[in-house]
Order: C-alpha cells, then structure tokens, then sequence
C-alpha cells in the first residue's frame, strides 16, 4: 500500500509510545524510519525485523556512558535498537564537538544502526559535519560509512565489502561518530583501496529519492502497516457510552 | 512622546506584548478573526493573482446526488475541487469523527482529473477515513447539511423568491464541514510537498480553498434543486446572499493537540498578529483613519449583535462587547487626535473593557493598516524542529525556565481541582476526549497535552541534579534522566519563540477547552462562534466573501475586493435583498432578486 510521509511518521510514533517509549524517544524514533523510509533505505523491513526485540527490550536498559573525557566518550548501548534513546548519545558528541571543534563517540553494542541516520541528520541541520562508521558482520565483511556536511540534512553514503578480514574477534555490534565543527567529514574512497564498493548514495540521489516519496507515496508491506496499528491502538482508551460523553459533542446535530 | 521621538518611532525596535499576556488561555479565547486570518489572506491572494474558478462537470440528479467538478486555475498550476454529493439518512448524520456517512464528501486534486482518478476518489473518497485516498488530493474533506436552511432555500427559490436572510444569521450556511483533513492524512499529499508551491505553501490554505469551492457548490447545487423541482418559477440566489453564504464547521477537542504538538507554528502565527498589532499601533493617525475605525467598530459591533447563540457564556461575551460601543465610541471621538492615539486606545481599553472587546479593537486596528499587516501573510509558516542545545549548562536551563516558564511553576498539579482532567484518544476512531481523573478510566494512557506539569516536573528533577552536579550540561543530565528529553528541547527551543506555549494549566477543573479551539478557529478566520456545550462548537467561515464570479471578473479594486470582514444580515424588502447600510456594498446599485 502506498502511505504519506506524514502518516507514516505519526503511525509510527504512535506505535512507539505503544511499545512503551518514553514521548520524546517515539517522536525521534519514528523521525528516524519514516526519514530512512522515504530516503530510499527500507527502514520498515529493518524495523519489522527487529520489532520482536523492541518489545521485549528493557525499558530502563538506557545507554550508559562507560568513559568520557573532553573530546570522546564510549558508551554501552545494552544491545538495544538505536530507536529506542540512542539519540542522546549522538547529542554527547554534539556537545563535545561544539566545546572542542572535533569529537569521537563509540556506541558499543547496539543495533538497527542504520536507522541512527534519522538522526545524524537532525543533527547535521543544526551545523555540525559528522561521519558515522560501522561494521556488519557477516559474510563477506561490509563497512558503512556516512557523512553529512554541516547546514545539509542529506548525506553521502559508501557501502563497501573489506577484502582482508582482520583475525581479532571483536563484535561487529557498535558505531562510531566523528563530528566536527569546521571539517568536512565525508566518506571518499580512493581508487586504489583495496575494497569492493557495494553501493554508493549521493547527496542529491537521496534528494531525489525523498522528493519521489512525497510526489507518489511511500511503498509499505501491508502487513508490516497492520502490526504497527495494532501496537499503536494500544496507546488508545476503549469507548463507552460514558467516554462518548467526553468529546462534549452536542446531541442533536440536524439544524 | 515628543515630536523627534515620534519621528524616531519607526526606527525603534517594535514592543510586543509579553507572553506572560498573549498566551493567557482566556485571551487566546478571546480572539477575533482578522487580515491575516487564512480566509482573508487565501482571498487577497486568489484576487491578486486572477485566479479563476469553473464548472467542469455538474452531474446531479433532480434530488442533488451526484459528482461536480470545479476546475481552479492559478498563475502557477491547475487544481480541481471534486464533490460526491448521496442521500444521507437523517439518523446517520453527525457531526462527530466517529461518523461514517456525509451528505457531501470532497477533495481538492493537484493537476487534472482524469477518469481513473476520478474513479479512485469516487471509491475512496466517500469512505474518508476509511478509504485509501491518492497522493495527488491536498485536501479530503465531507460536509453535512443544515437541513432546515436547505429546505427553505430549495422552496423559496422554486418558488420564485428569495429567503429571508435571516435564516442565514441565525445558520449562516448549507453545508457545514466536520473535518478537513491536509498534510498526509489517509495518504493524501504530505504538505511538505508543497514548500515551494507558490500557490499553497502557507499553513492551511489548500484546506481553506476545498471549503471555498464547496461554498459556491453549495450555491450551485440549490439552485439546480430549486430548478429540478420547479423549472418554469425558480429563481437563482441574489448577490447579496450568496455573498452572506458561508460554511459552516463543527469542531471539537481535536482542536487542542494541534495547539499543542505545534508551538512553533502557533508562536509563528501569533508572532504575525502581535507584529502587526505593534506596527499599528505605532501609527500617527489621521482624521481619515479614525473616521474609518468608527465605521469598522460599527459594522463589527452590528454583526455581533446579529450573531445569534443559544450558549448563555458566549452570549453574553458578545453582550457585553456590543454594550461597550457608545463607551469606545465616546472616547475615540473625544480624544485628541494626538500620534499615539492608538497606543492610548490600547491602554484604555486593557483598562476599561473585556478581554473580546480589546481583542476586537486590536483586530481592527490591524485592519486599518493593510500595507503593514499584509506583507507578514508570508510569515506564517515555519520548519518545525524542536531541537536539543545539549552543551547548555543546566543551571542556565533552569534560569530559562523560571524566567519563561514561570507560569508553568505557580500551579498546584497534586490537588483534586489541579488534576482534575485528562485527555485522551478513543478506540472509537481516535477521537480526543477528556476524562476526569481517578473517576475515569484511562488516565494511564493520557495524551500529554498539559505543558505546564511537566515543565513543573522536569524543573524539580534539574533542581535536584543541580544539588549534586552543579556544573552539568544539559546532556549530563539528559543520559541520567532520559524521559526529560522532549519536554526540555521544547522549552530550549519555545524561550526563542515565547508565544507557543499557552500559559495555563490544562489539567484544572475550571479549564475551558473552548478557547482552545477559538484560538485555532480564530487564525483560520472563523466567525459566529456558537458553541454547543463546553467543548464543542460551530462556526462559519467565507461568510460575506468574494463570490466565484466576482473572482473570475478579475477585480480591479483589490481593497473593496478585500473588505468582507464582519458580514452584516443583507435586508429583503419587497423581493429585493439589499446590502445592511453599514456593509461595504452599501451604496451600490441595488441587487434585483432576479
């Protein structure tokens, strides 16, 4: 079904109170997926995947910051989904990068990463030039990186494969964030790296594919959409004959 | 002031009224439409520009049921008003969002029509909610009759005569909307697509031009019934009336959180209305302009006398501004014509009347000046982004909010009569409701509509984290207390923009949700508020407006073109319906009743 930005967006924030996210962390949650969404990046897939681990997440689970100083901060993500207060990590290094010009901020177990670009480009709107860096996993090794120049809400983004897989074995389950006030910070590929370039996503391809969205609708699996109505119905009160009462609506509404 | 002072003046930086006044909830309930009300400014714009209006298919059967399409033209693109008029049984009709039937359902359609469009909408758009609408509709919207004018108006029109206009005084409408619905609802277009549509990038103005185009379908459409039943004696609507055909709108609580979820749209309007306030009231008067307030106080004062209510508050709101005349009237023609005799008014009137009457007087003093008030029409909208300033150090938050938020602080939310309602959204289509606390159930679901608590509450947790971490940033303490978040970048961000929120406690018994939905209906340009109850009520807007072929006829006199607020009951004398003698049409040749 095709659905408007609009609608998505408020679906899914009212879907995320019903899961239990505190206001401000539905609002910025569903600014995430419907921005991915119409951006391209099929964010309610993402977010369908990970919905079961969203409802039995640990509401109080918060990110914790494990070390920081002037300039970078580490912080556990408690293997939660980005959409649930990753925000405020990203605020951190916001912060930091305003005090001392740059900053680095490792989230270390989290996922949904992808979605944090929701985020990043709020962020980026308030003049601030950031590169987000992550790796997934699984086979063959892939990297992500993402950069948003300072004043644009819309970023370049690089998906490439990495040849030679590093022996340690350290999970693949964090972000880092690099902000900086006056440094454009966006990923540019040599040609001579030894990497396999997966995709590649301009600036102005994002552009258009957001403008896309807002001429002909947002494509969204049928099923998918019912799920988050069902959540979202939970933040609603049952009627009554008593309740029809409180619109306060008048009786006789033939004049 | 002196004279180098006033010639100064200009130059000077504007005084707004503070905050701590304009966002009392009873002033905001106290407001007037006025110029840059969505109505008057959508109107200006559809007679600067020329745009022109004209039937593409008018499909009706002898009882009015069918498909009309209006084609709307600008400078700058083509759109289409299409109407799908069916028989409603009487019991189906409600003016509620828990209805599932209208007499006429609508929408305004970016670009043309062709027929699988028109077949998709004839699908969809009678369902409304219900249905899956197409991105190409800006607006989506229904309308029930006011039966009892209809009848009259088919009958006497069949007849050869015209109604008697009071009729529309007491109803001032055939149809009256009961939602109309912009920006994405049910997968219509996102308003964010038209940012750089010149036609209709202001706030709300697609949602204004469907319920224009459904004003003259209505027209048309009884006629046609008039004809159908009695084509040898049927007569078309005189000018006049149809002139002081308006439609009608139900609304109730859905109102509020808009109020609520958009500060820095409502900051923005009233930031327009307080700056034209300020730039008038700062103008050295002549003979001319106070003359030509009298007259506007006049036309306004006869038309809320006209108004007719059946609610004992509102009616006496309108008493007792219409009983302030020969006071207001006394005083601005005894009063020197000194050059800040507006300012004085102003003063006096803060002094002596209602908070209706000196919202009135400040609408018409906006009036007065069109080359200052209407440039600000642009201004009205805004990116909404209620963004976080994390490296803020908290104790400057806390500063901030005694400073802008100390209404918020002075209330007592744990007393019975301090948390005596919440509001809430129903199974039951969503519809907002308010539920009286410990006596209903629901209240752990509550919409987060009151400001004023939580501010209180996020307040008292920064106080406290100030004890141990006097040095903190505003992010310090957000990842210690997370669930501050929302409410501590709207307050960042509202100290910027100081009229979005409203300074009151919206959780108190003795709240009155209506001025929060006058507030709203008010910059839409609504008149003849009569509320059904506490928080429900109808109004009626494009009352007295430029009808569609005084549009087409391309207007060369855009400021009479323009002068249509505070419509006055047209008078029938002898089969002739003739404009009231203070209405900008009096004078003109007299409009024949054929």
């Amino acid at each position: 079904m095709k659905v408007s930005f609009n609608e998505l967006q408020g679906l899914c924030r009212k879907a995320f109170t019903g899961i239990g996210f505190e206001d401000g962390d539905a609002a910025d949650a569903a600014d995430m997926v419907a921005w991915m969404q119409c951006h391209g990046f099929n964010a309610i897939d993402q977010l369908n995947r990970g919905l079961d681990f969203l409802l039995e997440e640990d509401p109080e689970a918060l990110p914790k910051v494990i070390y920081q100083d002037g300039d970078l901060a580490v912080l556990d993500g408690h293997g939660q989904s980005v959409l649930r207060s990753i925000s405020l990590a990203t605020e951190l290094g916001f912060a930091k990068a305003r005090a001392r010009g740059l900053s680095v901020v490792k989230i270390r177990r989290c996922h949904n990463r992808q979605l944090i670009m929701g985020y990043l480009s709020r962020l980026a709107g308030r003049g601030i030039n950031i590169t987000a860096f992550w790796r997934n996993a699984q086979e063959p090794l892939t990297e992500q990186v993402v950069g948003f120049r300072a004043g644009h809400p819309t970023p370049e983004v690089r998906i490439y494969s990495v040849r030679d897989v590093p022996e340690e074995n350290e999970p693949n389950d964090g972000i880092t964030l690099v902000m900086a006030n006056h440094v454009e910070l966006l990923p540019s590929l040599g040609v001579d790296h030894d990497l396999n370039l997966l995709a590649r996503h301009s600036e102005s391809d994002l552009m258009a594919c957001r403008e896309r969205s807002l001429q002909e609708g947002i494509d969204v699996d049928d099923a998918i959409w019912t799920r988050l109505k069902t959540l979202a119905h939970r933040i609603l009160v049952e009627s009554s004959e008593a309740s029809r009462g409180g619109a306060g609506a008048g009786v006789n509404d033939n004049d | 002031m002196n004279n180098r002072d006033w010639a100064l003046a200009p130059l000077a930086p504007l005084a707004l009224r503070p905050a701590d006044d304009v966002m009392q909830l009873e002033r905001l309930g106290s407001l007037h439409a006025c110029r840059l009300s969505f109505v008057r400014t959508l109107m200006r714009q559809m007679g600067r520009q020329r745009w022109q209006v004209s039937r593409e298919r008018f499909d009706l059967d002898e009882n009015g049921y069918g498909t009309a399409i209006y084609r709307l033209q600008t400078p700058y693109g083509r759109y289409h008003g299409v109407m799908f008029a069916q028989a409603l049984d009487e019991t189906r009709r409600s003016d509620r969002v828990i209805a599932d039937a209208w007499d006429v359902t609508f929408g305004l359609v970016e670009g043309d029509v062709d027929d699988s469009l028109l077949e998709q909408m004839a699908a969809n758009v009678p369902l409304q909610e219900a249905g899956r609408q197409h991105p190409r509709l800006l607006v989506l919207s229904r309308a029930n009759k006011s039966l009892r004018n209809f009848a009259h108006f088919v009958e006497a029109l069949a007849n050869g005569q015209q109604p008697d206009p009071k009729w529309l005084t007491r109803v001032g409408y055939l149809y009256r909307t009961t939602a109309v619905y912009g920006n994405g609802k049910f997968g219509i277009a996102d308003f964010a697509r038209l940012h750089e549509n010149p036609d209709f990038r202001r706030p709300f103005s697609p949602q204004m031009a469907g319920v224009y185009l459904l004003r003259h379908f209505s027209i048309e459409q009884v006629e046609h019934l008039a004809r159908s039943q009695a084509p040898e004696t049927a007569c078309e609507l005189a000018t006049e009336l149809r002139r002081y055909l308006g439609i009608g709108n139900s609304t109730g609580l859905g109102m509020a959180p808009f109020l609520i979820h958009h500060p820095q749209l409502i900051a923005q309007w009233v930031h327009q209305r307080e700056t034209a306030l300020a730039l008038a009231r700062r103008q050295a008067p002549t003979s001319e302009d106070r003359k030509r307030l009298i007259a506007l106080f006049r036309r306004a004062l006869q038309h809320l006398a006209e108004t007719e209510t059946e609610d004992a508050e509102q009616s006496e709101r309108n008493a007792e501004t219409v009983a302030s005349l020969p006071d207001v009237l006394a005083w601005l023609e005894s009063a020197p014509l000194e050059e800040d005799l507006w300012a004085q008014l102003v003063a006096w009137s803060e002094r002596t009347l209602s908070l209706e009457a000196q919202e009135l007087i400040n609408t018409l003093l906006i009036e007065l000046y069109p080359e200052l008030a209407d440039p600000l029409e642009e201004q009205m909208g805004v990116t909404e982004n209620l963004d976080l300033t994390p490296d803020m150090s908290l104790i400057h938050l806390r500063q901030l909010i005694e400073t802008h938020y100390n209404w918020a602080l002075e209330h007592d939310y744990t007393s019975r009569e301090g948390s005596y309602w919440f509001w809430y959204r129903s199974a039951e289509k969503e519809e907002p409701r308010l539920g009286v606390r410990h006596e209903e159930p629901g209240a752990e679901k509550e919409v987060l509509i009151a400001m004023g608590p939580r501010v209180a509450h996020s307040h008292a947790a920064i106080c406290e984290f100030l004890e141990e971490t006097p040095r903190a940033k505003v992010v310090d303490f957000l990842l210690a207390k997370p669930r501050h978040k929302e409410i501590i970048r709207r307050v960042q961000t509202l100290v910027r923009d100081t009229y979005g929120d409203i300074h009151a406690n919206l959780w108190h018994q003795d709240m009155k949700p209506m001025h929060l939905l006058r507030t709203k209906l008010a910059f839409f340009g609504a008149s003849r508020f009569d509320p059904k109850s506490d928080r429900w009520v109808r109004i009626t807007l494009f009352q007295g407006a430029p009808l569609v072929e005084e549009l087409n006829a391309e207007p060369e006199d855009l400021s009479h073109f323009d002068d249509w607020s505070f419509p006055l009951q047209p008078q029938l004398k002898n089969g002739t319906v003739d404009p009231a003698g203070l209405s900008p049409h009096a004078g003109s040749a007299e409009i024949s009743a054929n």
